[in-house]
């Protein structure tokens, strides 16, 4: 297979060299495939879009591009030359730049201290120096950042503009952006799309990871879609294609729209979630949520937007009552409420415990036999939740620690959704989801709708809200904005809310 | 027409790795042999350090060996040791299962100590032999926890690590004991080292009929097994073990933790008190400077070998209590200072801590 | 008296200024080393040895710092490449040095060394109030006025102190820009022993001048406490570290002045006073603990 590799990149001899071709990549770990016979090929002055549901094999093939892992089995080259980069140096050092989803800044040290940290120069930091470079730099990409601030401190669309411009300043010929957009405002998108544009104007190669067909149409030149570690689609002009057959190519199966006619939200009685002024510091010490003015209603799904960090956790955890308001007040009634964490890995997996023991972590009392806890009896009842949710969860006996992000959410989710509660609090329920579970998660939400408890929705993704939710609030730093009713609400508009202006 | 859709999820269920296979069996005999490679690792560089020193390693070990093992009564002797560092221990396995790491055991049965002194100092001329035990035992655990309690309110109040604070505690709980039989307990009778006054006869702890065991041996074994049945078998070790595992999702299950945490570390502290106690009434019924000393850090080292597990916990103290009762005939024998023993104790848990901890995983 | 109690502070303040600052350099690389009092028992044995042998102390701070870095090494193994669990891997590490030391340091106890001897700055020494306080001391305690702001800004000013602070605050940032985190650590957990081996050494020979069993008596545990209110910074640490001198040489002072108070009582009094200290400012200053550092503090198991 290798030999037939080369053959094929040979056969581009006397073309303008791509800057990365990836030949018949494969890369497994254990029983599962996660990568196989993948190839990929960025050209110069080019937006690659590379689409793929979670668990479709794009962050191991970007790993492997990255020097992470190392692939089983075929070849690499950088402007045709065969390269094998065993760690993130070597691929640096061959012009490829990453930006990660969760961005590798340190937030402790400030703007230029990170810059500092990727360029290899002197052993004393000259950071004055370093700050005008950086003004510079981010002057000529439209990148502002202000060098001195500590990264803690910047809001998440500096943060990525930061971690850009260290790319681009360590050289970089090909940026690989990793799913840029989730935790974006519209407007910041198309300020990232600006940057991205100019970007292959000056014949660099971008690779723009994303699962939403929006922007692969907005930029992207060429389009590959990867599904179960294949390639589908490989390097297609997405002009060619519409979304349903994109849709297909990715999923592997036509999804139908969610059912848009629903009950409608029923006179308004008391409401199950009332936050009049509430304010509440954040885990630093920082005042995270100030003078929050919210209801949610019986019967009715308000949606949370915002860009992230704009107090949206605190917000979730003041309506549950896991964090103390300084000041103003919260009223959940005294129905119960159940919850899909913020972070589930951080938030509720115990390392070591198996699914079975994380079940009766779900705020309720406890079936006790004797001292201790009738364990058969919980057995039991997590089949009947199982059954009613249908996200179909890993089995019981299985540590829960061991599982990977999607299969976590799923037991989370069939725990917290399979009750029956007068509030439900829900952030970034779909996370780590394929369609179809997130679907099935959506469509969970809009029964417990139905049922009559009020739901509050967490999401980054602005068309999944407005696809479900009655109302949006929009949040930045802290505050609630605006309150949009889902009908006749307009991207554009809620977007100018989030970044805080006015709609 | 969704539930189709959904049935065909399992597909991201592949992206986990496989099951653990059963490997009980196994696991077991790996450990033992780990075991007997920290022994084996610490015996051949302390063996290094002995002759380092000028001394000669096999002597030295035949030396424990013949002193420790074939010695009428020292059997006897070593089961008395390890009954203190049996109590201590529990008290760094409980808050263990909350996550907490209790440095404290040495400051902790100290103050339980004098507590118990000092219910007999104030109580011997005016209360039944009977009731001031029992006074002696509850003043000993009270105390042991208030000193962890200070620890465990810094913890949660100001979020000041409890390793650091129950390490601190240990020098004043000692300054305060040394100040004690220094000042207003010396007794004037004392000659050479102070000391406090002897406790009583009458309040000594009873020892098994023709042995020189005491019964404190016993209420070490019985705490073993009852703190064994609270951490495996109730609702409160299940708990624990949560609040050790992941506090904020104790918390998001609306488990008390801040009350989990307290209780850990105060019944630990209380075990320490009791180990005190016994170390008072049962074996030195005096409170001298070196009363108690290392007892804490060896009982440390004993729930650590014992991975907090408190019935392996029992043969852990055990083995330390022959280590620490040879460094007494080290001395005598070789020549060499009583404390050279810690070297091997160190050693032991160092080799322990350095193959038996969980692996980087490479990712 | 005033001006005795606060010499005595900067004497007695340097050993646990060195260990306070290699426990900063240490815990800003992410790792904690309750070893630190172990270290500094082997670098007052090791200093006080070699002194004896060589009759140079200069040799002896040397032999000092080695001993401590070597204990430093064995938590690094044990902690960095075999993930043990911090606070046992380090209180094992005390346990063994009080045995070493009190094993190799029996033929030392009362054995006569060539001691550092206080050196008057010239000039300086001669200001009123400030001279004696200052500049009237052993070459260790003028070493220690410079390695603050050293420290100070090789943390801070140098891509070496990046390495560091970045190790204990985001390591997986360390190994994207293509550093070693393992590396990183090595040397900040083993120059934070080596710094501790100092201290221990400037007991030894410059504060006590003499050798015997558990002399540390508790000062690496107060450094440890010490870099948490001194926020991880080195300068703060200078002024943590006199405090606690004061602390000490009160005792000292008060006894040579005749006033009868219980020695003992005093004794305690560093450690109540470091009690004190965390529970007044200990919640403002854990929000400046660097980020890895917390997740040791907070998920202090390991099974």
């Amino acid at each position: 297979m290798s030999t037939d590799a080369v053959a094929r990149a040979r056969g581009r001899v006397g073309k303008p060299a791509a800057l990365l071709e990836v030949r018949s990549l494969s890369k497994r770990f254990g029983e599962v495939q996660a990568n196989w016979d993948v190839d990929l090929t960025v050209l110069p002055g080019t937006v690659h879009g590379l689409i793929g549901e979670n668990g479709a094999g794009k962050s191991t093939l970007l790993k492997m591009i990255y020097g992470v892992y190392t692939p089983d089995e075929g070849r690499m080259f950088v402007d045709g030359a065969p390269v094998a980069p065993g760690s993130p140096a070597d691929a640096r050092a061959l012009g490829i730049g990453m930006v990660f989803q969760d961005l590798r800044l340190v937030p402790a040290l400030t703007v230029a201290e990170n810059i500092a940290l990727a360029l290899p120069e002197g052993p004393r930091l000259r950071l004055t120096q370093l700050a005008a470079r950086i003004t510079e730099a981010s002057e000529a990409y439209g990148l502002a950042v202000d060098p001195s601030a500590q990264v803690r401190h910047l809001s998440i669309g500096e943060r990525q503009r930061a971690e850009i411009l260290k790319v681009l300043m360590t050289g970089a010929r090909l940026v690989i952006l990793d799913e840029p957009t989730s935790v974006l405002a519209p407007q910041e998108v198309e300020a990232l799309f600006g940057v991205v544009a100019q970007l292959r104007d000056r014949g660099l190669g971008v690779v723009l990871v994303t699962h939403k067909l929006g922007e692969v149409r907005a930029i992207a030149d060429q389009v590959t879609v990867l599904r179960g570690g294949q390639v589908i689609l490989n390097a297609e002009d997405p002009g060619n294609f519409s979304d349903a057959e994109l849709v297909e190519a990715m999923v592997g199966r036509r999804v139908p729209p969610l059912a848009v006619e629903r009950a409608a939200v029923p006179p308004r009685d008391h409401p199950v979630l009332t936050l009049a002024g509430a304010t509440a510091l954040g885990d630093r010490g920082h005042v995270a949520l100030k003078g929050v003015d919210l209801a949610v209603y019986p019967g009715e799904l308000v949606g949370v937007a915002g860009v992230a960090g704009s107090g949206q956790k605190e917000l979730c955890e003041v309506a549950l009552g896991l964090r103390p308001v300084t000041s103003g007040s919260v009223d959940a009634g005294d129905g119960a409420a159940v919850a899909v964490p913020e972070d589930p890995v951080a938030d509720s997996v115990v390392p070591g415990l198996t699914v079975l023991e994380h079940m009766v972590l779900d705020g309720r009392a406890v079936p006790r036999r004797g001292l201790g806890v009738d364990w058969p009896a919980v057995g039991a009842r997590t089949a009947v939740l199982d059954e009613r949710v249908g996200l179909h969860m890993a089995p019981t006996r299985r540590t829960l620690s061991s599982l990977s992000g999607g299969n976590i959410q799923r037991v989370l989710l069939t725990r917290e959704l399979g009750q029956d509660a007068a509030l439900v609090v829900a952030a970034y329920p779909s996370r780590g989801l394929d369609v179809a579970n997130t679907r099935r998660t959506q469509e969970l939400l809009l029964e417990h709708r139905a049922r009559g408890a009020g739901v509050l929705m967490v999401s980054e993704d602005l068309d999944e809200l407005i696809a479900v939710a009655d109302r949006i609030a929009v949040m930045h730093d802290g505050h609630v904005v605006g309150v949009v009713d889902t009908a006749g609400a307009d991207r554009m508009s809620i977007g100018r809310l989030m970044l805080g202006g006015v709609a | 027409m969704s539930q189709e859709v959904t049935k065909e999820a399992p597909a991201s269920a592949a992206a986990a790795p496989p099951a653990e296979p059963p490997r009980r069996v196994r696991v077991r005999g790996a450990a033992l042999l780990r075991w007997v490679g920290a022994l084996i690792a610490g015996l051949v560089v302390f063996g290094a350090f002995v002759l380092a020193n000028g001394a000669d390693p096999f002597a030295v070990y035949a030396d424990i060996w013949t002193s420790t093992l074939t010695q009428p009564g020292q059997f006897q002797q070593i089961v008395l040791r390890a009954a203190p560092i049996a109590l201590a221990g529990l008290a760094v396995v409980v808050p263990a299962r909350a996550g907490l790491v209790n440095v404290g055991g040495e400051g902790q049965l100290i103050i339980g100590g004098v507590a118990a002194a000092g219910v007999a100092l104030w109580l011997t001329p005016v209360a039944s032999p009977w009731l001031i035990m029992l006074l002696m035992i509850l003043a000993a655990m009270a105390a042991g926890a208030a000193w962890a309690g200070i620890a465990a309110a810094m913890r949660l109040v100001v979020k000041v690590n409890e390793a650091v604070t129950t390490l601190l505690l240990n020098y004043v709980a000692l300054y305060s004991m040394l100040f004690l039989i220094l000042g207003p307990w010396k007794d004037p009778a004392a000659l050479g080292q102070s000391t406090s006054v002897e406790l009583n006869d009458a309040m000594k702890l009873p020892v098994f009929a023709g042995t020189a065991i005491h019964v404190g041996v016993a209420l070490a074994v019985v705490a073993a097994g009852a703190v064994w049945f609270a951490l495996t078998r109730t609702t409160w070790g299940f708990r624990l073990s949560v609040v050790g595992g992941n506090a904020e999702a104790a918390r998001r299950a609306g488990l008390p933790v801040v009350t989990l945490l307290l209780t850990a570390l105060l019944l630990g502290g209380a075990l320490a008190g009791l180990a005190g106690f016994i170390q008072f009434a049962g074996m030195e019924y005096k409170l001298r400077p070196t009363f108690g000393l290392t007892i804490g850090y060896v009982a440390f080292l004993a729930s650590w070998l014992s991975r907090h597990k408190p019935l392996p916990l029992l043969l852990a103290s055990l083995v330390l209590a022959a280590i620490a009762v040879s460094g007494n005939s080290l001395q005598i024998g070789s020549g060499l200072p009583a404390a050279s023993v810690n070297i091997l104790m160190g050693l032991v848990l160092l080799a322990v801590l350095g193959w038996t901890g969980p692996r980087k995983v490479r990712s | 008296m005033i001006i005795d109690i606060l010499a005595g502070a900067v004497r007695g303040g340097t050993s646990i200024m060195y260990a306070g600052l290699g426990e900063t350099i240490s815990e800003r690389g992410g790792v904690i080393n309750l070893g630190t009092e172990g270290a500094m028992l082997l670098g007052a044995l090791g200093g006080y040895a070699v002194t004896a042998e060589t009759g140079n102390p200069w040799l002896g701070v040397l032999g000092g710092a080695l001993a401590g870095a070597l204990l430093s090494l064995v938590h690094a193994v044990l902690v960095v490449s075999r993930r043990a669990n911090q606070f046992a891997s380090g209180l094992t590490l005390y346990f063994l040095a009080l045995g070493v030391t009190s094993l190799f340091g029996v033929s030392y106890v009362s054995r006569q060394i060539n001691a550092f001897t206080p050196v008057p700055v010239p000039g300086l020494s001669e200001i009123p109030g400030l001279g004696p306080i200052l500049f009237d001391h052993d070459p260790l305690v003028y070493v220690a006025y410079v390695a603050a702001p050293v420290i100070w800004w090789v943390l801070f000013r140098t891509r070496v102190g990046l390495l560091v602070r970045t190790a204990g605050e985001r390591s997986e940032a360390l190994e994207v820009n293509g550093y070693s985190v393992r590396a990183v650590r090595y040397c900040a957990t083993v120059a934070g022993g080596a710094l501790a081996g100092i201290g221990g050494a400037h007991i030894s020979i410059a504060y006590a001048n003499s050798w015997f069993e558990n002399m540390i008596a508790g000062r690496g545990f107060i450094a440890v406490a010490l870099v948490i209110f001194a926020m991880w910074n080195p300068v703060r640490i200078m002024a943590g570290a006199y405090l606690f001198g004061a602390a000490l040489s009160l005792a000292s002072v008060l006894q040579t002045s005749g006033i009868a108070v219980n020695q003992f009582a005093l004794n305690a009094v560093p450690f109540v006073l470091t009690l004190v200290v965390l529970a007044i400012l200990g919640r403002r200053t854990m929000l400046a603990a660097p980020d890895e550092l917390l997740k040791v503090f907070d998920n202090s198991r390991t099974t």
